[in-house]
């Protein structure tokens, strides 16, 4: 049982805050993606359970055990570099032995171990290569192939896919799955690729700014994304949002444009306007007559349509607002085509202008 | 397309040969010429009559020579040895530890060596006197280490910062220690750098002449160069035996140069990341 536990942890050099404190548990067996842009602190998170990073405040312990002041070799963690980061004056074989040499474990045994591990990985061929003589992504197998043979407790993964070409890049994510299937260890990966994420991930914590900003399953955060920023980060192309401001009929108003929305089913308590949010998949195109009047339908022009295959990208003008839909890529609308459109209410999103806190749904709060 | 930069590139390189290679081949010239042909007006450009009667006279006449040449070898092997293990230890604390005062360090390293060394030949001969080292070869090859330090720190902690990162910290994963890290991942990964450096520190110590005159005061501990240059002329200056010493004194340093130039270009870091 490896659980990982972070105890208000935090990291500051000098006065800058890098880390917000924060609490977390990562379950035994459990796949935990830190997702976030680049500058969010999700790598000097890793890298302080990695032991590469003091911890400036709070308590780190895995499996039970308190690790703050532990050596990175003696926290039974391995870690995945994003460069691969493998030794590369030394084979392949010894770069998956170094850390068992260095634990002075038997030479039959480390034989035996990388064997396996490199059987495992395909790599049974190059043990006897220098890293120069692989290709991408048998470098980054041989940098999992030596996390692995040390039978961690813990794996560190810190943007392991990221120099990789897009193709290889979706094979080896699938791999690692496949790996973590089998193996079950406790995994935190750092990415800043929200696909990554999504598809990785038992739980994603996404960062923003040294915050932790949600922490949820992958469902969780596309559904119901706790702040504006998840919102917006979670899904592509991004969320569409609209500045709205109550009018007199308790209604809703567009600032921009003169797009006008019945009352909302959110906790808007007494406020005078509101972010709403709609995900471009979830704008439905209505056929031609098919406009039963149910629900929020609008007049919508196409400004632009790009087609990406399977989908298509519509770039349409509602009211004077600008909104990206994603529609079927077969027989798609195109620009300068009248369009009529309807949101689920289901399907929105609202957030406070000032803090960005989603909303709750509830009962409108009516102010006339 | 664009012939005319290679043009005056070529030219510039062909300047520049010509430049740095003209006084040595001058000096082999000399070296071949007999003593009229060296005085001879017009000047003598070809030797006539071509002889090695040069050579075979400063070996069977003055064996004091090869000694001179083994002396340097000693100073500047030492000087070289002692300088990149200081240099590579403090080069790779200051590009890796986090110090508050790395950088003014640095600067500090730097502005020591703007010294010239000949203001310093006084108070070191006297402390040199006193602790016993004058005319010892460790004596010459500490004060050619202290000139030549604050060059190898900065060649080669500017070496360490190219090394990524990353490739350290997965050694540190691993179990390592920091010395173990230092010998074993980065002089390995640094080869080039520490070859370039230490063939410039031994031809600096190799060629070094105002400490090597004062510390080494008897003749059986002088250096190649000057041991040359105090070759005794009766009537005239020594020219043809100046002249093939030096070519004598020249060809170990040719020798080492060509030995380790193809592991200088070795490109040691590839496949450790991108």
């Amino acid at each position: 049982m490896t659980v990982v536990q972070l105890d208000r942890i935090g990291k500051s050099y000098g006065g800058f805050k890098a880390v917000e404190e924060f609490d977390l548990t990562i379950h035994d067996g459990e796949f935990l993606v830190l997702l976030g842009p680049s500058g969010c602190g999700k790598s000097t998170t890793l890298r302080m359970i990695a032991g590469l990073e003091s911890i400036s405040t709070g308590l780190l312990s895995i499996g039970g055990a308190p690790m703050n002041d532990v050596e990175p070799k003696d926290r039974g963690v391995a870690m995945v570099f994003q460069n691969y980061a493998l030794y590369p004056h030394k084979s392949v074989y010894d770069n998956m032995a170094m850390a068992l040499k260095l634990q002075k474990m038997p030479k039959a045994e480390i034989q035996k171990r990388v064997g396996d591990t490199a059987e495992m990985l395909g790599l049974t061929d190059y043990l006897a290569r220098k890293p120069a003589a692989l290709s991408g992504g048998q470098r980054q197998r041989v940098a999992i192939g030596r996390a692995i043979v040390r039978t961690p407790k813990v794996f560190l993964f810190d943007e392991p896919l990221s120099n990789l070409d897009a193709k290889l890049r979706v094979k080896m994510r699938m791999e690692l799955q496949e790996l973590h299937d089998r193996l079950g260890v406790t995994s935190v990966y750092v990415t800043h690729d929200q696909i990554e994420a999504m598809t990785l991930a038992d739980r994603i914590v996404i960062m923003n700014g040294g915050v932790v900003a949600q922490v949820g399953s992958p469902r969780e955060v596309y559904d119901t994304p706790a702040d504006e920023f998840v919102a917006g980060f979670i899904g592509s192309p991004s969320m569409n949002f609209i500045d709205l401001r109550r009018n007199g009929d308790d209604g809703w108003t567009s600032v921009e444009g003169h797009l006008a929305l019945p009352p909302l089913s959110f906790d808007t308590g007494q406020r005078a306007d509101l972010r709403l949010g709609v995900r471009p998949e979830h704008i439905e195109i209505l056929d031609p007559g098919a406009d039963d009047g149910i629900g929020m339908t609008f007049d919508a022009k196409v400004l632009l349509a790009e087609l990406l295959g399977a989908d298509a990208l519509l770039n349409l003008d509602v009211d004077g607002i600008r909104l990206l839909a994603r529609v079927s890529g077969t027989e798609h609308p195109v620009a300068g085509d009248r369009l009529r459109i309807r949101f689920h209410e289901a399907q929105l999103h609202a957030f406070d202008c000032e803090s960005g806190r989603a909303l709750e749904r509830g009962v409108p709060t009516l102010v006339s | 397309m664009n012939k005319r930069p290679r043009i005056g590139l070529y030219t510039l390189v062909a300047l520049s040969v010509v430049i740095s290679f003209l006084p040595i081949v001058w000096l082999i010239l000399t070296s071949l010429k007999n003593t009229a042909g060296i005085y001879a007006w017009p000047p003598q450009y070809w030797p006539d009559p071509f002889t090695f009667d040069n050579y075979v006279k400063i070996v069977t006449e003055s064996p004091e020579l090869l000694l001179y040449v083994l002396n340097s070898f000693i100073v500047a092997l030492g000087c070289t040895l002692l300088t990149l293990t200081i240099g590579g230890l403090a080069g790779y604390a200051l590009s890796r530890i986090k110090m508050r005062w790395g950088a003014v360090l640095m600067v500090f390293i730097l502005a020591v060596s703007m010294f010239p060394p000949v203001s310093l030949l006084p108070s070191l001969f006297q402390n040199f006197l006193k602790l016993g080292l004058l005319n010892t070869y460790s004596g010459l090859i500490i004060a050619h280490a202290g000139l030549f330090l604050p060059f190898t720190v900065w060649m080669l902690a500017s070496y360490f910062r190219t090394l990524p990162p990353e490739i350290e910290e997965a050694a540190r994963m691993d179990g390592m220690g920091l010395m173990r890290i230092f010998l074993t991942i980065v002089i390995p990964l640094s080869w080039p750098g520490f070859v370039a450096t230490g063939l410039i520190v031994f031809i600096f110590s190799w060629n070094e002449f105002p400490l090597a005159l004062v510390l080494m005061t008897q003749n059986a501990m002088r250096t190649a160069p000057v041991g040359i240059s105090l070759y005794p002329g009766e009537y005239a200056f020594p020219w043809e035996t100046i002249s093939t010493a030096t070519v004598i004194a020249i060809i170990p340093i040719l020798v080492i140069t060509a030995i380790f130039q193809k592991q200088i270009v070795g490109g040691l870091t590839a496949g450790a990341g991108k």
